[in-house]
């Protein structure tokens, strides 16, 4: 036997063995995976408002079954863009893998949310849109078909001279814009008779005033449809106040604790919620989807319910207001 | 067998036996490890699941048995406080507005320190069908727009015996509280009447249970989930995705166990499924369920595995070493044999002899060999010595003939001058034929001087001039340098006869030999020329027919030059004439100068 091949075999020999203990350290050492840094910038951060608690709560339960590192931050009201705007520019400089946003304004935030698409940043938007289809994906309530669903039950409630009144969120958000849409295309023939629209600025206390002028000005009002959960609380409190339920019918959009209780009290004739939770939620597992390479949907509709007074605790309805909580 | 020359074997896919050996060696030890591998993954596999399912059995039993005892607890509560008497005296006595104050702060106190040291507590209440109620501290109200008759275990906690232990729901009897609890609820009899007359209740949160499921996770990516006999789930670690219908639990499955138990749920893709445990309650008909990632479990499986592949792979190396090792051992006897088998192919017989050991096959087939090549040794050698006699003898043989006619002649010539008083003649004459006859008989050397050739030559020269008087003349002309080179003896002498008889006996005038001699670069040519009547081409190519000069008269024939010296020198010598009819012939021998046998 040559010299020269007993080498070589046993270069090979030593290679074998070296290959395996490789696989052997690598299989058992196997390193942690970088976790995904996301950043959320809802509209608002509200502890008293289960909207935003339950989207927050659903992004963050996601985080946690996904391994990401979520950051969340937003401006001190819904309405202020300006620093909702600002926060996205703070949001790019900390160069993260996903973006989940829910614009404040319709048209205000496009050309911020246009900056994080620039950046190559992926975008995700929840709740809400921009007026230009920019990002990545949209997860949100179906919010034409939430304002329907609100107004195919005010059409069975109406009659020819029944007189409606729209309260509105914030004008000209892109929710706002689309449920009011909805609505009336619920009402369908009986649409002429809204008699006003407001918009309470998500503002308990402004929809409550807004509520009692709409009863001054039209005595004769009979349905009164909120928007979100500031607008029909408030009108709400305002038509409890006034003992006026008997003869106004309001329908909400949104629960919360209060709101829940109207509706026991059958103020609220129904509510038709969304899930919070699953949108926040859906939204993290939108990102990942993305950043592992993968397709998602360009419109994730999160769905809706529609829950009438005497319906509350049925044992899918109780899953659907109360977040479960272990507390 | 007629194909056996080609027969297809193991050994024929390779190209020596040494590579035959390591390969199938190679292939044995692979086959044995890959088998031993599989086998010892799959025992690992199954005794690590066997281990796994034990121990999260044993542990989901005990989380259950933690649940019942928990649950016995809450009954001992409830009972300790139905039983107290005080609930029933300030429900269903009548009693003076001070004593009743009393009882209910008594009541209320009691409740309180529950709800206060208890913190898996959330509600602890007394309600009866007519709304009277006692909540926790006193401060709690109903809920007035709740119906208790629509309440679910309200009802039957008030129309059943024993304690109602409802699945996980929002508590919406107690105003402004709404949060997720079991509750375990019991109606309360009312002395008087024997009939349920309230509903004592405790709302249980889930701190406990998710304590004891949490403490008891079995891996990481494992959790432990509870479910009432109907499905439903109590408690889970994630709820809220149950809920949201964002993740989903095989409620159904674990439905179908009565008893303990436990099932494989398989996986998609790269999961490798989850192990559910099931452990169902006697006193509550809950289910306890372990569920544990099987890749998790196998973790331990996986660095086994490792284990095992870095281990064969070191065996591998070690064996294939070995194998070399031996291969090359096993095979080295064959090699030599082979070798040596060449060199005797090549027909070297010079230190073939093969080293033998003491006794396997390998061994007594080189000592077959060593004697088979020592055999043909000794019968080339053998053929070699019989050749060389054979030779000799036959050059002997044919040497030994001088012709009897020409003897006669001579001496008749002899005798004639004798009578004729020609002493001188006689003497001469008589002297040249001894010399002759000396050269031709005693030397038994095969070679001899050339000068004694040619002397031989002249000695008949001498004889035949004086027979043939004036007919024959000769000179003899040989380079000094060569008359010491050794040459075989007679030949000559038969070239001179033959131009004698066939070309000088003939011709009418005097005739005249030369013979010539000298060395051209190694070889020696000699010459016999004569100037007689020549030979034409049949005649010339007769010359060599031993048949034809058998007939004639001179009996060391040209032929018998011919042949002995193509024996003696090689085919590449020999005799070569060149005659032209009526000028004469001439003769050549060519052969080679020092030359050795």
């Amino acid at each position: 036997m040559k010299v020269h091949t007993k080498k070589f075999l046993l270069w090979i020999c030593i290679g074998i063995v070296v290959a395996a203990a490789g696989i052997f350290f690598m299989v058992n050492s196997r390193k942690e995976d970088e976790k995904y840094r996301v950043i959320f910038i809802p509209k608002v951060i509200d502890e008293d408002n289960d909207f935003w608690k339950l989207l927050i709560e659903g992004a963050e339960m996601a985080a946690a079954e996904y391994h990401i590192d979520l950051t969340i931050v937003a401006a001190e009201t819904e309405d202020d863009y300006e620093e909702q705007n600002a926060l996205i520019e703070w949001a790019i400089d900390q160069k993260p893998d996903a973006i989940l946003l829910t614009p404040s304004s319709f048209t205000e935030t496009t050309l911020y949310a246009k900056k994080v698409t620039e950046k190559g940043i992926p975008l995700i938007l929840v709740d809400s849109e921009v007026n230009e289809d920019i990002a990545d994906t949209v997860i949100a309530t179906d919010n034409e078909k939430l304002g329907e669903v609100e107004g195919s039950y005010m059409k069975k409630c109406a009659t020819e001279d029944s007189q409606i009144a729209i309260i509105g969120h914030v004008e000209g958000s892109s929710t706002a814009i689309e449920r009011e849409k909805g609505v009336r295309k619920g009402l369908g023939e009986y649409e002429d008779r809204i008699v006003d629209v407001v918009f309470c600025d998500s503002d308990y206390d402004k929809a409550y005033r807004l509520m009692m002028e709409l009863i001054e000005k039209y005595p004769e009002i009979d349905l009164v449809a909120g928007l979100n959960e500031y607008s029909a609380v408030g009108a709400a409190r305002a038509i409890k106040e006034k003992g006026l339920h008997d003869r106004i019918r309001v329908v909400g959009i949104d629960s919360s604790l209060e709101e829940i209780q109207f509706l026991e009290e059958g103020i609220f004739e129904i509510i038709v919620i969304q899930n919070p939770f699953k949108m926040g939620y859906l939204g993290i597992e939108a990102a990942v989807e993305i950043l592992n390479g993968g397709k998602v949907e360009k419109h994730i509709d999160s769905g809706c319910e529609l829950i009438s007074n005497d319906s509350v605790y049925t044992e899918e309805n109780q899953k659907l207001l109360f977040p479960f909580r272990e507390e | 067998m007629a194909g056996n020359r080609n027969r297809f074997t193991v050994l024929s896919l390779f190209k020596s036996v040494r590579a035959t050996m390591l390969c199938l060696f190679a292939l044995l030890i692979v086959v044995t490890m890959v088998i031993f591998l599989l086998i010892s993954v799959d025992y690992t596999k199954k005794t690590v699941l066997e281990n796994s399912t034990d121990y999260t059995s044993r542990l989901v039993r005990q989380v259950n048995r933690d649940i019942d005892s928990y649950i016995d607890y809450m009954e001992n509560i409830s009972s300790m406080i139905i039983q107290g008497g005080d609930v029933q005296k300030y429900l269903f006595r009548d009693m003076p507005k001070l004593d009743a104050q009393e009882v209910y702060s008594r009541i209320v106190t009691q409740f309180n320190t529950v709800v206060e040291t208890r913190q898996d507590i959330s509600n602890i209440a007394v309600v009866t069908p007519r709304r009277d109620y006692i909540i926790n501290d006193g401060t709690d109200t109903l809920n007035e727009n709740v119906d208790l008759q629509e309440v679910e275990w309200y009802k039957e906690a008030l129309e059943g015996e024993g304690r109602i232990l409802t699945s996980s729901h929002v508590q919406h009897v107690i105003r402004n509280n709404y949060k997720w609890v079991v509750t375990l609820s019991k109606g309360i009899k009312n002395p008087k009447t024997g009939e349920n007359e309230a509903v004592f209740f405790i709302d249980l949160n889930y701190k406990l249970l998710k304590d004891l499921c949490e403490n008891n996770s079995l891996a990481t990516n494992s959790y432990v989930f509870i479910m009432d006999g109907s499905g439903k789930i109590i408690y889970h670690p994630k709820q809220q995705l149950l809920y949201n219908g964002l993740t989903r639990e095989r409620t159904e499955e674990v439905l179908g166990f009565d008893h303990d138990g436990y099932f494989i749920a398989e996986g998609s893709g790269t999961d490798d499924g989850k192990l559910y445990t099931v452990s169902v309650s006697e006193k509550t008909g809950w289910r306890v369920v372990g569920v544990a990632d099987i890749s998790e479990l196998m973790k331990n499986k996986k660095e086994t595995e490792s284990l095992y592949m870095l281990t064969a792979a070191i065996l591998l190396c070690v064996a294939m070493l070995l194998a070399i090792f031996f291969a090359t051992a096993i095979t080295r006897p064959i090699k030599e044999l082979k070798e040596s088998m060449e060199e005797v192919e090549k027909g070297n017989f010079e230190n073939t002899d093969v080293a033998v050991g003491p006794g396997s096959e390998i061994d007594s087939l080189g000592n077959s060999f060593n004697l088979m090549t020592a055999r043909i040794r000794q019968l080339m050698e053998q053929n070699t010595y019989e050749q060389e006699e054979k030779r000799k003898s036959e050059l002997k043989a044919l040497r030994s003939q001088i012709n009897p006619h020409f003897l006669y002649n001579t001496l008749d010539s002899i005798i004639w001058m004798a009578e004729g008083g020609k002493n001188k003649e006689v003497v001469r004459m008589t002297s040249a034929l001894a010399r002759l006859l000396r050269q031709s008989i005693s030397n038994d050397n095969e070679r001899i001087p050339l000068q004694k050739e040619v002397d031989y030559a002249g000695s008949y020269l001498t004889i035949q001039k004086m027979r043939y008087k004036d007919k024959l003349e000769y000179e003899i002309e040989v380079d000094e340098d060569i008359k010491k080179e050794e040459i075989i003896n007679l030949i000559l002498q038969p070239l001179v006869e033959n131009a004698i008889y066939h070309g000088i006996k003939y011709k009418g005038s005097k005739g005249l030999i030369k013979i010539v001699g000298y060395g051209e670069d190694d070889k020696i040519i000699l010459k016999v020329i004569d100037n007689g009547i020549g030979m034409d081409e049949a005649a010339l190519k007769g010359i060599f027919d031993k048949s034809k000069e058998s007939e004639g008269k001179n009996g060391v024939g040209v032929h018998n030059v011919q042949t002995r010296i193509c024996l003696y020198y090689g085919a590449e010598y020999g005799l070569c004439f060149e005659s032209v009819l009526g000028q004469g012939t001439t003769a050549t021998i060519t052969i080679p100068r020092n030359f050795r046998e």
